[in-house]
């Protein structure tokens, strides 16, 4: 089911990521999905989140899907050329996978194996624009397609919070341009700065959903502002997950954080993207308490 | 142009069997070349009775000047079971396709410099990608001033202006921004998708043979 | 000889593209580099302006220079020269200069041209050789063909299946590098050593680019460390710096020549079968830049005639002298009192009589220096022994540093000057210390220490690193308040003062690789270099080369048979160099180190086509004939002579 139909429905699209295992038995991630993401509207795979190495990201979907989740599939460019993402994506077609989010990807540097070759020979945006082309019935060297094209809900992401938030919209306009169908941001913790975001950002016209992830700790958050890129957690919120330390480790203060931001920000997005890292089980008290 | 470092202490006593007679250039070396280090170890090679001549010239890589080096060593080439050549790569293949019957072995491995103009490190760089992106840029090089050679506008990766992979390098998307900002040319982010061609290579080999 | 031309100019419909929209263009255009430099005109600007016109557009001007990628010199060639009302700038370059350019002016910069993508990079000189810089060297294993740039697929574990006839499947006209590898080991007998290495990959993160440009900041502060360009040849300091300063016995005989400095052969005044004492006049200055000489013994006369002369390599007349062993000394050697007393017309008369000239080598009459004419603020006493190997005047500075301080506070008293600085290179840390802890206690002496540089000692180059002063082309350090003397010179000064001692002995460093046991001497002027070298050991092969002076500036002696003259601050042999003269390939390397600026490669092109004019506009007057061109010269082209030869035709033409 593409996302884009629940958009256009006018439904609040809540979606959570997963990360496949680093290891080729995908039961695990199926049960723990089927168990507290059956449901959300759809479900993120991650390709290779942060440069580590895992199993792939279409093999995960497929088995989702399989399961009677919806999934969205993750797309990189980090490590594939032009020829294999192409392939990749008429493979996943193939298989009914219909969502598409397409990322530049972290760079190879970063993860567990750094001596990779960066490959990036298409980026975030030239992706998009080549699963347009393919849609139209062509691959991107012109050669027809056999049979009937291919069509993708095609998403892509933006950091609402990044420092250089105008380079981060002059970027979001060329996805747009280049056929972004919907968005997820990175985690948003500073609703201010997200709601003026969301003022500029309303110009393109395309459903935004609101990204979370949940704060398990003080240290985290530190951490995150420290190194990575486009989260920003103010101080009176670390302030707050110090406070009771209890509370904090238990998790409740983290989904009473991220409860408290979807409220604030509902009004403003079309859905909310849930990155839960490892807690997917307070998933559903999220909701609950954010009046999903 | 291009930089040398010695390669790490097993790695050359590895390579080495026999006796070996060593080149050393320091045609670039105004830019780099681990001389103190390829020094000391040569030192020590020829201590172990492994060395039956050390040459220490520049420019290897023009052949007539290898060429008139070498032969006025010959004689120690000859009694060497093969050559070390502490220099860049195009030197060791210069070296390597004049002795073509002898092993030769390079002491080094190159890296790249920015720039090149002389030997000069500039702290501009240019890849010579074959397809010049300056003109949509504001003349800032996307391809070696993103780490990720994106030509399309900056990734998610960079935190306070600066590059995910080095924090203390600014992301090169930021600057050119930030100069296009400037010069009131932010319209030149709204050009269609940009595909870098990798093919770019062929056509200059293809109209010099 | 192959052509790596950087960038080519656009298409005309390319170039529409890039015009579109824009108008009122100042056009740069870059000479093209790295290739044979054949012709000093490029046509690409001319028709890019065609092109413009074409397409109705409005350029305000053009200019078209070399090497726009070196920044410095761009921006100064560019200053002041972009017209008002210029509204875009093109650039026809390389990548390189299309950055400098948008960087140096700020403006709305456009490339006309498409950068050449070669695969790998190119050696200095130019074959069809190249490397792809991967950082791991795979040529060990290759039989020393690389094959990261010769494969079409990098491949790094042997031949692929698309091979045909030995050719490539991407470029049937192209070799298959794992073809010509197979070969090569095969032919080398190393197969079995090829199969017996384990299975390659290729480490990406070898490239650390940030190691890569902190490094590449790190050569350009050196490179542009005070003054513009200079080279950093190695030291070899180590050679000679250990070994003790000692007095050379006691020579037989002295060949005194006539010729000791710059400027006018001295007038003799003496004749054979004279009888002479040290220190006595032998020869007369003749003209105002001219210098008397003094006899280095006591003893007799026993020729003046024509000897063969170290520096001219023909002959000149000398005073030949016996020594008598006895060391007398002349009764015109007696102090001159307490410099209080001295006014600065007495100290010209006393540096003037006592001989002494410029003893880092350039042999200026130092008298001369003094009656600058002009307001001095400065006294910049040159310690800095710039040259490879030579370390007399590192031995100087340990030896005499209150000798140097006094003849420094006599030279600041000659010109009224308020300041002498001793500048000292950071490789003597010992001599910096010493003359810091000798001089804290003066007000109107410091020392300063600088980063080694070649040539660091030169006068302009001095006064530019430590002043931040310009000497106007074709001026002298006066014009910007300063008088630069060696080290040397001032302990020379304050032994003319202080002994009343002329100038008839130096420290001379006799090193080299090529020298069997380097040393430091005191040697008496007109003492044989031959007897010297063999008191030293010895050369230590044939083959060896021996210069007086140092190995940049230093002049190749083939005759040993010549005397020490007053300038004479190192002997040294070293090894030969062997090269071979290529032509030019507009390498800029020469550009990138001339600390004057200058751009020697139209030197080489212009003297055999006897174009003094050219050479003239180019400045070569300026020229400090450091070498430091020479030195850096990927086709090895000796610079020198070309230079020489087009300052002798331009004085000519005066």
């Amino acid at each position: 089911m593409k996302v884009t139909e629940l958009f256009r429905k006018g439904e609040f699209v809540v979606t959570a990521e997963v990360g496949p295992p680093k290891g080729c038995h995908l039961e695990g991630v199926v049960e723990e999905a089927k168990e507290y993401l059956s449901g959300l509207s759809a479900v993120n795979v991650t390709d290779c989140q942060s440069s580590v190495m895992r199993v792939g990201s279409l093999a995960t979907c497929k088995v989702l899907k399989d399961a009677g989740l919806n999934p969205i599939y993750q797309l990189t460019c980090r490590d594939r050329n032009r020829i294999a993402l192409q392939s990749d994506l008429l493979s996943a077609a193939a298989f009914g996978i219909d969502n598409v989010l397409c990322l530049t990807g972290d760079h190879t540097k970063l993860g567990d194996t750094p001596q990779a070759k960066p490959v990036f020979d298409l980026d975030s945006v030239s992706l998009l624009s080549t699963i347009k082309t393919l849609e139209s019935g062509y691959d991107i060297a012109g050669n027809e397609l056999v049979g009937d094209p291919p069509t993708f809900a095609k998403g892509a992401v933006v950091s609402p919070c990044s420092d250089s938030v105008d380079a981060q919209l002059s970027k979001m306009e060329r996805k747009v341009m280049a056929g972004a169908e919907f968005f997820q941001t990175q985690a948003v913790y500073d609703t201010e700065r997200f709601i003026s975001f969301m003022e500029k950002a309303k110009q393109f016209d395309r459903p935004v959903q609101l990204g979370i992830v949940l704060l398990k700790s003080a240290g985290m958050a530190s951490y995150m502002n420290k190194s990575v890129a486009g989260i920003h957690v103010p101080p009176d919120m670390i302030a707050e997950l110090k406070a009771d330390k209890e509370k904090t480790k238990a998790g409740i203060t983290g989904v009473e954080i991220a409860a408290r931001i979807i409220r604030e920000c509902k009004p403003y997005v079309q859905g909310v993207h849930i990155m839960a890292m490892g807690w997917e089980s307070k998933i559903p008290m999220l909701m609950e308490l954010a009046g999903l | 142009m291009l930089i040398t470092q010695l390669k790490n202490r097993e790695a050359i006593d590895a390579l080495i069997s026999g006796t070996c007679f060593i080149v050393n250039c320091h045609g670039c070396g105004e830019v780099s070349f681990p001389a103190a280090e390829a020094q000391a170890l040569q030192a020590e090679l020829a201590s172990q009775g492994k060395v039956t001549g050390i040459l220490t010239t520049d420019y290897i890589c023009s052949p007539e000047n290898m060429k008139v080096n070498l032969e006025s060593r010959r004689s120690e080439i000859d009694e060497a079971d093969m050559v070390l050549v502490f220099s860049c790569g195009v030197g060791v293949q210069t070296v390597a396709g004049y002795l073509e019957d002898k092993k030769v072995c390079a002491g080094c491995d190159t890296y790249r410099l920015p720039g090149f103009q002389g030997v000069t490190p500039l702290e501009y760089d240019c890849e010579q990608c074959g397809e010049c992106f300056l003109n949509l840029t504001g003349g800032i090089c996307p391809i070696t001033a993103c780490s990720k050679s994106l030509v399309n506008g900056q990734c998610g990766g960079a935190k306070n202006g600066k590059c995910e992979v080095d924090p203390e390098m600014d992301c090169g998307w930021e600057r050119i921004y930030r100069r296009l900002e400037q010069l009131g040319r932010l319209d030149l982010l709204k050009r269609p998708v940009q595909l870098h061609n990798y093919a770019t290579d062929d056509e200059v080999y293809k109209q010099n043979n | 000889m192959e052509d790596y031309t950087k960038y080519k100019l656009k298409a005309p419909d390319e170039l529409a593209e890039v015009l579109a929209g824009s108008d009122n263009y100042f056009v740069i255009a870059c000479n093209k580099c790295f290739k044979e430099f054949v012709s000093t005109e490029e046509t690409d600007c001319e028709e890019f302006l065609k092109i413009a016109e074409e397409q109705g557009k409005t350029v305000i001007g053009s200019v078209q220079t070399d090497f726009l990628c070196n920044k410095i010199q761009t921006e100064k060639k560019l200053k002041d020269l972009i017209p008002e009302g210029t509204e875009n700038i093109i650039v026809l370059s390389c990548g390189l200069g299309v950055q400098t350019i948008a960087d140096i002016t700020g403006k709305p910069t456009a490339a006309a041209c498409n950068t050449l993508n070669y695969r790998g990079q190119h050696g200095m000189a130019l074959t069809e050789k190249a490397c792809d810089a991967c950082a791991q060297c795979y040529l060990n294993l290759t039989g020393g063909i690389c094959p990261i740039v010769d494969c079409s697929k990098s491949l790094l574990n042997g031949q692929c299946g698309g091979a045909k006839n030995g050719k490539c499947e991407v470029d049937p006209n192209r070799d298959c590098a794992w073809e010509k590898i197979y070969q090569r080991l095969s032919k080398q007998g190393r197969l079995q050593e090829f199969e017996a290495q384990p299975v390659q990959f290729r480490d990406y993160s070898k490239i650390d680019h940030k190691a890569i440009s902190d490094y590449v900041k790190a050569i350009r502060d050196a490179r542009l460390d005070g003054y513009y360009g200079g080279v950093h040849p190695q030291e070899r300091k180590e050679l000679a710096e250990n070994a003790p300063l000692l007095k050379f016995p006691e020579p037989e005989t002295v060949v005194i020549s006539l010729s000791q400095h710059s400027g006018r052969p001295a007038e003799p005044v003496v004749q054979v079968g004279d009888t002479v004492k040290v220190g006595q006049v032998i020869g007369t200055a003749n003209g105002y830049i001219s210098s008397p000489v003094h006899s280095s013994v006591s003893g007799t006369v026993i020729a003046i005639e024509p000897r063969l002369h170290p520096v001219s390599g023909t002959e000149s007349m000398a005073v030949v002298i016996r020594s008598d062993g006895q060391d007398t000394l002349d009764e015109s050697v007696k102090p001159h009192g307490s410099l209080n007393d001295l006014s600065p017309e007495d100290i010209y008369n006393i540096v003037r009589d006592s001989g002494i000239v410029g003893m880092g080598g350039a042999t200026f009459p130092t008298a001369v220096k003094l009656k600058p004419g002009k307001p001095v603020d400065t006294v910049l006493l040159n310690g800095c022994e710039c040259e490879p190997l030579l370390t007399a005047d590192h031995k100087v500075l340990l030896t005499y540093a209150d000798d140097i301080i006094f003849g420094l506070q006599v030279l600041l008293k000659a010109v009224d000057a308020e300041k002498g600085i001793i500048v000292i290179e950071d490789n003597k840390p010992d001599a910096i210390e010493l003359m810091q802890e000798k001089t804290a206690e003066l007000e109107n002496i410091e020392v300063a220490a600088v980063r080694t540089k070649y040539p660091q000692g030169a006068e302009k180059m001095l006064i530019k690193r430590v002043l931040d002063r310009q000497v106007p082309s074709g001026g002298l350090p006066a014009d910007v308040g300063a008088v630069v003397c060696n080290i040397s010179t001032a302990k020379a000064v304050s032994d003319a003062v202080v002994m009343g001692m002329p100038l008839i002995e130096r420290v001379v460093s006799v090193t080299g690789e090529r020298i069997q046991n380097p040393g430091n001497y005191i040697v008496k002027i007109g003492t044989s270099v031959k007897d010297i070298i063999d008191y030293c050991g010895g050369i230590t092969t044939d083959d060896a080369v021996v210069k007086i002076g140092g190995p940049m500036m230093g002049l190749v002696q083939t005759d040993l048979d010549v005397p020490v003259l007053k300038g004479a601050n190192g002997i040294i042999a070293v090894d030969p160099e062997v090269s071979y003269e290529n032509p030019c390939i507009k390498c800029g390397r020469c550009v990138d180190v001339c600390p004057m600026e200058l751009s020697p490669l139209y030197y080489a092109k212009y003297a055999p086509l006897e174009d003094w004019e050219g050479m003239r506009e180019k400045n070569v007057m300026d020229c400090i004939e450091c070498r430091s061109c020479e030195y850096i010269c990927s086709s090895r082209i000796p610079l020198l002579k070309y230079i020489r030869a087009g300052k002798t035709a331009i004085r000519g033409m005066k």
